[in-house]
Formats: C-alpha cells, sequence, structure tokens
C-alpha cells in the first residue's frame, strides 16, 4: 500500500514537474550525447546507446516547413545523407511536431516522404511529444546534431552558413559551406570538429506548448 | 444649355472632393503599389515633404494578418529578418534599415523576436543636392509566420516625385530605439547581469540582444528594481565568457539601445579612487597645461623667501582655499548636472567655445600684464596676478581657482580612473574624490603652509624674478594660442578673427586701465566688457571641427564589437584639441613614422574619436571604461580576453611596447 501510494505521488509529482518545465535542453558539446529512447516510422523502439560504435547524424525535420522544402527539392539533404550513409554513419530524421500542427504525420506518410524525396535516413522518428527535441534543444527545422561513435557529441547547429537572414532562398547550396558533409571526417576519427556550433535556422520546431 | 453646365460643375465639385479625400487615402496606396504578399499588405511609402530635401526617409510598411508575424534583425530561437534589395537613382543612398523596438513573440519553449500587425520599416534615405527626384524600388522579401512559415516577396515602386508625405514614417522614426541607455553588465555563473537607471517607474522589461549565440532567450527575464531609479535585469547566458553584446532595451516597450563591453574595467572601491585622486592630484602640477599658472605661484612664494612664515602660510592657504572650493563647486556643477541626466565628463566646460574663448583672453591679459610690467595691483586683483599682490590675498585664492579652471582640460595618470568611478557613482562618492583631487592637487602649498620656513630651500628673490616673470608670459601667450587654435577647431576662421579682435581691446583696455585714473579706468573697463559682449553675441555655434587625420577611422559606438567580430586588432585614440595631454600624445607618439610603420605592420586599425566638440556617444564610449576625461587609449587584438587601457602618457617606445 505504501509503495503504492509512494507510486502515485511519484507519478504526479513527476508528471506536474514535467507540464510546468517545458524547457529546452542545451547539451554541452565534447560531451556524452544525451541517451533516447523513440520509435521509428516501422513501429520500432531505437535507443541511442544502442547505435554505439557508428557514429550517429540527427536531422530535425518538417516537410512542410519552407526551409526544410527547399533542402530536399533541390536534392541537398539527401546527397548529404548519402555521404554519411556511405561512410557508415546511422542517420536518423527526427520529427517532433505536436499531433495536429505543421509537419505531423503518421508512420506510413513519413514512409512515402522517404520514398517520394529519395531520402535515406537510417530512420525516421516519430517524436510527438517532443522530448527528444527537447533533450537536445532543438529549434528549428533543419537543426543538426553529430554524434561519434563514441557517443560524443561533436556538432550542434545549422546544416550550412546560408541560412540566416532571407539569403537562403536566393543563394545556391553550391555556394554553401555544409558543416555536416564538410565535416564527417573529422567525426569518424572521433575527433573534435573545427566547427562545432553554430546557430541553426529555419522554421521553428512546433512543439506542444499550448 | 443652364442644367448641363450646373451639372458639368456639380460634377467637378464632386471630383475635388474625390481627389481630396485621395491625397488622404488612396494616392498614398496608389502611388506606393501596394502588394498583397499572402499574408500581408506590402507598401513603399516616404515622408519626404518638398523636393529640396536632401535626407528623408523610405518606410516598408507591411499590414500583417491577425496571428501573423515578421522577424527583427536578430530573429530568436526560429524565423529570420527581411532581406531589402533596393533599385534607386545613382544621385540616392539608402541606408540599412533602422529596426523598431521588437516585441517577444514566444512559442513555447523556444521564443522570438519581431513584429506583429501594422509595422513600418524606415531607411534613411541621402540624395544629391540639386538632383532630380526619381522612382525608387525595392525588392522585399520577409518571412512571415503564424504556427507556420512561409517566404513572402514585394517588388514595391515609389515615385518620389509625385508622393504625397505619410504621417506613418515619421511616426516610425519618432517611435525607433534611438537613444542609447547607460548599462554597467556582469556575467555571474551563466546570468548576464545588466545595471541601468531609469527615471520612470518600469512595469516591464526586456533586453533584446543583437548577437545570436550568446543568450538563451527565455519568456520573461528576471529583473528586480535596485532603488534610486537604478534596475537590474538578469538575462541567461550561454557561454561562460561574453566580451561585448549590442541589442535593444525595451523598456515598457520604448526602445533604448545597448552597447556593452565587459570585463575591460576592473572596478576599484571607493578607498581607492581616492587614493588615486590624491596621487592624480599631485602629478596634475606637473601636467603642460598647468604649469605656466603654477610656475607664477611658485614664483609669488620666492618673492616671499624674506617674509615672515605667517604671511607666507596665508598665502599658502589661500591658494589652497582656492583650489579646494573650486574643485568643490566643479564638483557640486557635475552632480548637478548628471542629476538632470546629460552625460558629463572632466574637461567638458572646454567643449563650449565661449568657455575657451573667455579662457584665451585670461590667458592673454596675463601673458601681458606680465611682460609690460604694468602694476595692476591697486586696480584689479582679480586677474589673478597675484605676483604683485604681496598682501593681498584674495590674489593667491585666485591664482588658485585659475590653476584648477586651467588644469580642467587635462588628466593625469591615475587622476582618469578616479574621476571616472567618481562621477559614475551616488553623490556621496563624488564629492570625497573631488575633494581628495583637490587636496592632492594643492598638496605642494598646503606642506608650505605647515612648514613656511622649508621656503628658504628655494632660491633668494632678487633682479632675476623680474627677468623670469617677464618670460613666464611667453608660456601663457603659448597656451592662449593652443586655445585659439582649439577655438578655431570648434567654430570657424571668422570666429577667431573676432576672438582676437577681443584680444586687442583687451589689451587696450589694460593699457587705459594702466595709464589713466579714475573715471577713465572704469570707461576702459566698461569698452572691454561691452565689446565682449557683442562679439561673444556674434559668435557662429559649434561646428564639427573634426581633427582631421586620413590614416584613422572614425569611432563609433559599435566600433569595438564590430572590429572584435572580425578578429581585427585595434587602437582607439579618444582625444579632443583642448586636451592638451592627448596632443602631446600625439607628438610624442602617435604621429612618429615608427609608431605608424608598426600599426601597418601589425595591421591593427587605428581609430580616432573627437571629442571636442560635445558629443553624448563619446561619453558613453568612455563611461564604458568608467572614464568621464581623456586622454583614453584602448588596444585590443585577437585573442586577448578585453580590450585594454594603455597609459595616459605615451611615448613612441611605450606605446609600441604596450601594444606587444
Amino acid at each position: 500500500m505504501k509503495a503504492f501510494l509512494t507510486l502515485i505521488a511519484t507519478f504526479t509529482f513527476s508528471s506536474l514537474t514535467y507540464a510546468a518545465e517545458i524547457k529546452l535542453q542545451n547539451p554541452p558539446i565534447n560531451t556524452e550525447a544525451p541517451n533516447f529512447v523513440a520509435i521509428n516510422s516501422y513501429g520500432k523502439t531505437i535507443q541511442l546507446s544502442d547505435l554505439k560504435g557508428s557514429p550517429v547524424i540527427l536531422e530535425w525535420t518538417n516537410h512542410d516547413c519552407p526551409y526544410v522544402a527547399r533542402h530536399y527539392n533541390e536534392n541537398n539533404m539527401q546527397s548529404v545523407q548519402k555521404i554519411a550513409r556511405d561512410a557508415g554513419i546511422v542517420w536518423l530524421s527526427i520529427i517532433s511536431s505536436t499531433p495536429g500542427d505543421q509537419g505531423h504525420v503518421s508512420p506510413e506518410k513519413a514512409n512515402e516522404l522517404t520514398d517520394s524525396r529519395g531520402a535515406s535516413p537510417t530512420h525516421v522518428l516519430l517524436d510527438e511529444s517532443g522530448e527528444v527535441g527537447m533533450l537536445y534543444g532543438a529549434k528549428t527545422t533543419p537543426h543538426m546534431y553529430m554524434i561519434d561513435a563514441n557517443g560524443i557529441l561533436r556538432y550542434k547547429g545549422a546544416i550550412d552558413d546560408i541560412g540566416r537572414g532571407m539569403q537562403f532562398f536566393n543563394t545556391a547550396f553550391k555556394e554553401a559551406k555544409n558543416y555536416v558533409s564538410s565535416q564527417i571526417n573529422q567525426l569518424l576519427a572521433n575527433q573534435s570538429l573545427a566547427i562545432n556550433s553554430t546557430t541553426a535556422y529555419g522554421c521553428s520546431v512546433k512543439y506542444n506548448y499550448d | 444649355m443652364l442644367p448641363l453646365f450646373l451639372l458639368q460643375w456639380f460634377n467637378m465639385i464632386r471630383m475635388k472632393n474625390i481627389f481630396l479625400a485621395c491625397s488622404l487615402f488612396l494616392c498614398t496606396l496608389a502611388a506606393s503599389n501596394p502588394v498583397e504578399t499572402g499574408h500581408a499588405r506590402a507598401s513603399l511609402i516616404t515622408n519626404l515633404q518638398d523636393s529640396q530635401q536632401e535626407s528623408f526617409y523610405v518606410g516598408v510598411r507591411l499590414e500583417m494578418q491577425e496571428g501573423w508575424h515578421t522577424y527583427w534583425e536578430n530573429p530568436g530561437d526560429s524565423g529570420s529578418p527581411f532581406d531589402a534589395k533596393w533599385n534607386v537613382a545613382e544621385s540616392l543612398i539608402v541606408e540599412n534599415v533602422e529596426w523598431p523596438t521588437p516585441i517577444t513573440i514566444p512559442y513555447p519553449p523556444l521564443m522570438t523576436f519581431g513584429y506583429e500587425g501594422d509595422v513600418v520599416f524606415p531607411f534613411k534615405v541621402f540624395r544629391a543636392i540639386d538632383s532630380d527626384l526619381s522612382s525608387i524600388s525595392v525588392d522585399f522579401d520577409f518571412l512571415i509566420c503564424a504556427d507556420i512559415c512561409i517566404p513572402e516577396k514585394a517588388s514595391l515602386t515609389l515615385d518620389l516625385s509625385s508622393a504625397t508625405p505619410n504621417a506613418l514614417v515619421d511616426a516610425a522614426v519618432q517611435n525607433l530605439p534611438a537613444k542609447i541607455i547607460q548599462t554597467q553588465s556582469i556575467v555571474e555563473g551563466n546570468r548576464l547581469k545588466t545595471k541601468f537607471k531609469f527615471s520612470q517607474p518600469i512595469k516591464e522589461a526586456y533586453l533584446f540582444p543583437r548577437q545570436d549565440n550568446l543568450f538563451s532567450y527565455t519568456p520573461t527575464q528576471q529583473f528586480v528594481s535596485l532603488g534610486d531609479n537604478s534596475y537590474e535585469i538578469t538575462v541567461p547566458v550561454l557561454k561562460d565568457e561574453v566580451a561585448s553584446f549590442s541589442g535593444i532595451l525595451s523598456i515598457n516597450g520604448e526602445g533604448f539601445q545597448i552597447e556593452e563591453q565587459l570585463g575591460s574595467t576592473a572596478s576599484m572601491s571607493l578607498w581607492q579612487a581616492i587614493l588615486f585622486a590624491l596621487i592624480g592630484g599631485l602629478i596634475l602640477n606637473l601636467m603642460p597645461c598647468v604649469f605656466p599658472v603654477i610656475s607664477l605661484k611658485v614664483l609669488s612664494f620666492v618673492s616671499m623667501g624674506g617674509d615672515d612664515n605667517s604671511k607666507i602660510r596665508n598665502h599658502a592657504l589661500s591658494f589652497v582655499g582656492g583650489v579646494m572650493s573650486t574643485f568643490l563647486s566643479i564638483a557640486t556643477a557635475l552632480i548637478i548636472i548628471r542629476s538632470t541626466g546629460s552625460m558629463i565628463g572632466w574637461g567638458y566646460q572646454l567643449q563650449s567655445p565661449v568657455v575657451v574663448g573667455i579662457l584665451t583672453l585670461i590667458m592673454l591679459g596675463i601673458g601681458l600684464i606680465l611682460l609690460t610690467n604694468i602694476n595692476f595691483a591697486s586696480g584689479l586683483t582679480t586677474f589673478g596676478s597675484s605676483v604683485q599682490s604681496r598682501n593681498d590675498y584674495s590674489g593667491s585664492f585666485f591664482t588658485g581657482v585659475l590653476a584648477v579652471v586651467v588644469a580642467s582640460p587635462c588628466t593625469a595618470p591615475f587622476m582618469g580612473a578616479a574621476i571616472g568611478y567618481a562621477l559614475l557613482q551616488p553623490s556621496f562618492a563624488t564629492l570625497p574624490i573631488f575633494l581628495a583631487l583637490g587636496l592632492g592637487f594643492a598638496g605642494p602649498y598646503l606642506l608650505l603652509a605647515l612648514k613656511p620656513e622649508w621656503i628658504s630651500a628655494l632660491p633668494k628673490p632678487g633682479a632675476w624674478m623680474e627677468t623670469l616673470k617677464q618670460f613666464f608670459a611667453f608660456p601663457m601667450i603659448a597656451t592662449a594660442l593652443w586655445l585659439m587654435w582649439v577655438f578655431m577647431v570648434q567654430t570657424s576662421g571668422d570666429a577667431l578673427i573676432l576672438l582676437l579682435l577681443l584680444g586687442l581691446i583687451l589689451g587696450i583696455a589694460i593699457w587705459m586701465i594702466a595709464t589713466f585714473k579714475g573715471r577713465w579706468k572704469w570707461f576702459g573697463m566698461l569698452v572691454t566688457l561691452l565689446a565682449a559682449v557683442q562679439i561673444f553675441n556674434n559668435l557662429p555655434e559649434n561646428t564639427s571641427g573634426l581633427l582631421a587625420d586620413s590614416s584613422a577611422e572614425q569611432w563609433n559606438l559599435a566600433i569595438e564589437s564590430d572590429l572584435q567580430a572580425q578578429d581585427q586588432a585595434y587602437l582607439i585614440n579618444f582625444t579632443a584639441a583642448w586636451c592638451i595631454t592627448c596632443q602631446t600624445n600625439e607628438k610624442t607618439a602617435f604621429a612618429r613614422d615608427k609608431v605608424k610603420e608598426y600599426l601597418i605592420d601589425q595591421n591593427i586599425t587605428y581609430v580616432k574619436a573627437d571629442w571636442t566638440n560635445r558629443n553624448e556617444e563619446i561619453a558613453i564610449g568612455l563611461a564604458r571604461y568608467e572614464r568621464t576625461g581623456i586622454p583614453l587609449y584602448i588596444f585590443w587584438k585577437p585573442g586577448m580576453p578585453g580590450s585594454k587601457i594603455l597609459p595616459a602618457v605615451l611615448t613612441e617606445d611605450l606605446l609600441i611596447k604596450s601594444m606587444q
């Protein structure tokens, strides 16, 4: 009985604090990346710690966001994914849009998007609660994170350097410095990256904030 | 026939009415080609009043649908500022947008900064004199968001020759966050604490940082009143070290510019400031601008070599009294001026050409009196020429006053830091520091008052004194010449001729006073006074008399953060024509070829801030280093955590060494 009460109390308390604390975390660079568990578009449970041994790239995405749309329409995101996958890196595309908001998709729709766009993520994770997003402090779509084979967070920020201001919509991707694809070799070497933190750009992640 | 005629007339009246209505609403719209972009209506408007105006504003007005917003230059956690590409005639220059004060647009847990509803983005336009007014067009790309974001664009054209001035532009310009608010910030742990003063009650305040990746953006910022109109706002930081930042502080919805440098100033205690003031005051005696006056005083003490001690003591005390009361008056005046909210600094009185003009005449007058040996003591002791007036203690008192007045453009080592501290502290701390400064300055004479017998250590009086006294006329006249140059930099060549004319009249007056007796003497004084009033009335207004220096960049408040952002080393020289220590340093250090070559070799940007005329921005720039006076030299190069203050008295070797 006592244990049951404690359980209820703990549960109530933790859910209360959770509701009060919709707060973005800010995981520090060159320290262990926070572990998470999420469901992929095939209903399989994916845990970050299980992926140790190979580097991981996290991509926050929302297919209706104009920034993301441009990256996919011009085959830019797909080519970065291909470079990463060819190098043996696990690519996780994460959707943190809350149900009813822009970018939220059913598992079937997620797979259809992957096929129709010729994308090659290892998994598409459906983070409806936004828990993973907030754990990593994901603010925008796209927002990129690079984790090395030892589970150390090596990069967080923008995918490239053309995002601030409206120039994004007028600048060719070939003129951009891509922070992810250009630093993959250092990531594979489990080294600290030359550029490890930038300001992400794009649409806001559509968290549940009501 | 008649009814038709009437009908036509009636129609004309109606058209006139339509035209009237048009000039109020429709024409503005028609001329600016409003464009429906999807979720907003964009239009181009102006406040250009008449065809002769050389500078005016054009505004891009966005009327956004309810629930939609666009972004400030730092959009916050997501979003993007707009992009405006202008297409204008060569005779026009369109400046960058002057951002209106943003509001917070929270999407918890995210925070964005921007604008909702009806907003006008003003752009200042400069136009070549007598150029034709042509069309002006802009491609305006912007991101508009509600829950979702959409990039929209408008190509807008406005014919300036037929545009009606729109009051919305004036209102937007009026509401721009133009004023700079003085702040003091420190980083404690992961919090930035910024202190500022505000004279009205504050309902809400938010600090919008311009740089991204420095702070985290929270829905509210902790905000406390410290009493005495002081407030402190707390912003969470992302990094341990914040060297500088800029932004807008929104207080009750009204925006103020913030330009902040951190960590470059080491705060001192009150006792340290008082000690610095004592030492600084003592050294002030040796500074170039005070020397002529002090040397006269020393001479007058020499002449007292044979007199009894009590007389020497009284003279010394009178002098000390003059010094102290003047410092006290200056401190009081500064406190009063400060309470009105103005930024003030040491030497600020010399920013007024009238004060410089009067000082010039005083110097010239003393020079003339010394040179011609006119015995003035009987008539006008108040001229400060106390050399002759052995029994007149008021003469000694006034020499003390004069010495401080003349010393005011100078900053001695230690003194700048002390006065800077004094002026940024509450009144109870200001007075003791100024008194300590006076005490330091008058120290040697105070010592003489305590031990009058020490005067025997000075050379014996004799005929050599007369010669030396005449010689001292030249430093006086040299000082007058320097002040004339300051005056000319501040005003114009024409004004200088007026001042010289005044010098001539002064000369005649002195001669009349010395030569004639009784009524004529008073007549001479009256003539001088009338002439002086007349000429000062005709003085032109301050012109921007910059100390031209082609090798130097012009200073602005943001230049340090800009150059640091570019990893560009820099040397900043805060100077003024009236600051003789600054001018000495120019000659002995900055103007030397070795220094110039070093700056070029090491790729150090040389920046000059000219404070010859009153300039609020420079005053605030100095306050960042807890200074209110000059000279002040600032150096930074990549790798240094914060900029450093170089010594106030420089030689070429010292300057180069301190930059290594």
